[in-house]
């Protein structure tokens, strides 16, 4: 599951970095692209059953579909900060460790701007997963069914 | 086993019963005993009769709402038909049929129509004139005959005699099936009604001449008496304060040509004395449009009632009357006998939330609730409801529907304004719409979400669904939704 998560980042997104490739290493070994990916692909899942089968509330327009789309976003972008600040500086990875606090190596700078192109990258996913989740559930929503479109 | 009920209502207190009934029926209230159809005939000279011509409109709007409706098996599921649909096989919603024409009576004052210009007056030989005079006072004989009779039933049982002869008395017989029952409705204290019903059941049980006489002097037989339940603001040629003079007299006559002599399985009398609601006074014509009133309501469940046990008739007549259980001149659902409370509760609540609905909810859900929007993206073709703008626009939903509901919510606020007060409903707005039920509270949000959120997931459902008959999908989805929302919050009595 990393592999595959680790190739929508790193192939997809090319956030892989060579000169940096311990932290990426590390991101791998300890399931950093896993917990990322699982919370672009089931938070917004959770979200939209949540949206589409429980919430009962027959007077929906647009503009809920919209917020409930935000919502998921903000939700998912907080947790992927989250994780890649967890996993990246608060690892028990003596190597990242060390050259993350040798200031020569530039390693904290860079690991300092990848939690938010996590964040970028897990948001845009978010995004469109909203919108394929959306337009399957709805075909068996009940009261949603006319939403996003 | 297919049955049908004919039901004989006569002058303006059948008109008005027939009302109530029709009121049940589109309520959800089905006659049941296998019986699928009733067919209402209104026997009234008082052709520009307010009440007359309401319920005509009524039974009208009735059946083309019905007629539009595919299989209904809750809200308008009691067939209605006239005796002439089903002697043509029209579809064709004509409600004149649902009244006995007759003849003669138009533009004819009494004495005009008994030919009593061309009467022997002479004394010697044949003296026809004076034999009328001592029957007929002279108002009588000046009387216009187009108003009916001004509570004379001696008018009455001459005019009447005629319409047993008719081509509609004929198809009457023509129609009549093996287990058919026969219901009439009249008023005792009146002119019509009170001539009309021994008239007319001397001829169901005696008149050789009339098709299928053998079944039918059989047949079972029911009927209702009303006693005088109103009175009048004024009195002229129509003397409110005759009404139970009269009346004694007639139940007295009742008593000895009817009920001793077993012409009838069940007489059901039912009557209000004391503090009873004073009608504005009218001898006839549009200006006779009674209030509608709760005995008129009781009226229509000894209908349901005679036909419940029409399989279990004695030989001997049985007389029935009317109670509630509390006495009280402020009358609810819970007023009346457990057995009639479980009766009209459901039915009358879910059609009073469904009209209620589409009064004063219906604006905040249409193009925005699902179950009103056809124009939905990306799912299939049953995703889309029927129930769109486009609907509630069309004729059929302003000319048939609409005014439907009106006469309903007419005929509850009418029953609230008479006396006894009948009002088992609270007035209500959007938001406290399910505080409808007087004295029950129910807990969480009361308005119309709940129906809404019902009606979104009634709209996939494909057996309220059809296009070719147009109010299907609007009166099977409400017939089901009002339901599970009153029973989840056990607002009906059970």
């Amino acid at each position: 599951m990393g592999k595959f998560f680790g190739s929508i980042y790193d192939g997809i997104f090319n956030i892989y970095h060579e000169s940096y490739h311990e932290i990426f290493q590390h991101l791998y070994d300890n399931g950093g692209y896993t917990s990322m990916g699982l919370a672009f692909l089931l938070i917004p899942l959770a979200g939209w059953i949540l949206f589409y089968f429980l919430w009962k509330y027959p007077y929906s327009k647009i503009w809920h579909w919209l917020i409930w789309t935000a919502v998921m976003v903000l939700i998912v972008a907080l947790v992927t900060n989250g994780i890649a600040n967890a996993e990246i500086f608060g690892s028990d990875n003596q190597t990242l460790n060390d050259l993350l606090a040798d200031t020569n190596t530039g390693y904290a700078e860079y690991a300092g701007s990848l939690p938010v192109k996590y964040v970028l990258t897990n948001s845009l996913l978010t995004l469109i997963l909203s919108c394929i989740y959306s337009l399957l559930m709805k075909q068996f929503s009940k009261i949603h069914v006319h939403l996003p479109i | 086993m297919a049955r049908k009920l004919y039901i004989f209502a006569i002058g303006g207190t059948g008109s008005r019963v027939l009302k109530a009934l029709t009121m049940l029926f589109a309520s959800g209230v089905k006659i049941g005993n296998n019986f699928d159809t009733v067919i209402p005939v209104i026997i009234d000279p008082d052709t520009s009769n307010g009440d007359l011509n309401r319920t005509k409109d009524i039974l009208r709007l009735y059946q083309e709402i019905r007629n539009q409706v595919d299989q209904p098996d809750d809200f308008f599921s009691q067939e209605i038909r006239t005796i002439n649909e089903m002697t043509v096989s029209s579809a064709v919603v004509n409600p004149e049929y649902f009244q006995f024409k007759l003849k003669d009576t138009d533009n004819n004052t009494f004495h005009q129509y008994i030919g009593f210009d061309s009467m022997s007056d002479n004394i010697e030989e044949k003296d026809d004139k004076n034999f009328i005079k001592s029957l007929f006072s002279s108002q009588n004989l000046k009387s216009n005959l187009d108003v009916g009779f001004k509570g004379n039933p001696n008018m009455g049982s001459i005019i009447l005699n005629q319409f047993t002869n008719s081509d509609d008395f004929k198809k009457f017989g023509q129609t009549f099936g093996d287990d058919d029952a026969i219901f009439i409705i009249n008023s005792i204290f009146g002119g019509t009604g009170a001539a009309g019903f021994p008239l007319l059941l001397k001829n169901l049980r005696g008149n050789r001449s009339m098709p299928r006489y053998a079944k039918i002097s059989l047949a079972p037989v029911g009927g209702i008496t009303f006693l005088p339940y109103f009175s009048l603001n004024k009195n002229d040629e129509v003397n409110a304060e005759s009404f139970e003079e009269k009346a004694k007299i007639a139940i007295e006559y009742y008593n000895r040509t009817i009920i001793s002599l077993n012409q009838i399985n069940t007489l059901y009398f039912i009557g209000n004395r004391g503090n009873t609601n004073q009608e504005d006074y009218a001898v006839g014509g549009q200006e006779q449009r009674n209030k509608a009133h709760f005995l008129e309501l009781a009226g229509a469940l000894a209908i349901l009632d005679f036909c419940k046990d029409v399989d279990s008739h004695k030989a001997t007549t049985q007389v029935k009357e009317f109670g509630i259980e509390h006495d009280t001149q402020n009358i609810t659902f819970t007023d009346l006998n457990i057995g009639n409370a479980k009766l009209l509760s459901p039915p009358l609540t879910k059609f009073r939330l469904y009209t209620e609905y589409l009064d004063k909810g219906l604006s905040k859900s249409l193009n925005v609730s699902r179950w009103t929007k056809s124009n939905i993206r990306l799912v299939r073709g049953n995703k889309q409801s029927l129930l769109n703008s486009n609907y509630f626009n069309s004729a059929e939903y302003n000319t048939q529907i609409l005014p439907f509901n009106n006469y309903f919510t007419e005929w509850l606020r009418e029953m609230k304004e008479n006396k006894p007060v009948f009002s088992p409903f609270e007035e209500i707005t959007a938001d406290d719409a399910l505080e409808l039920v007087k004295g029950q509270t129910p807990k969480g949000n009361k308005s119309f979400k709940a129906l809404d959120i019902q009606n979104c997931l009634l709209t996939d459902n494909i057996s309220i669904r059809n296009r070719e008959k147009k109010h299907t999908m609007l009166i099977k989805m409400f017939g089901r939704s009002t339901e599970k929302v009153l029973l989840k919050r056990n607002l009906v009595i059970r």
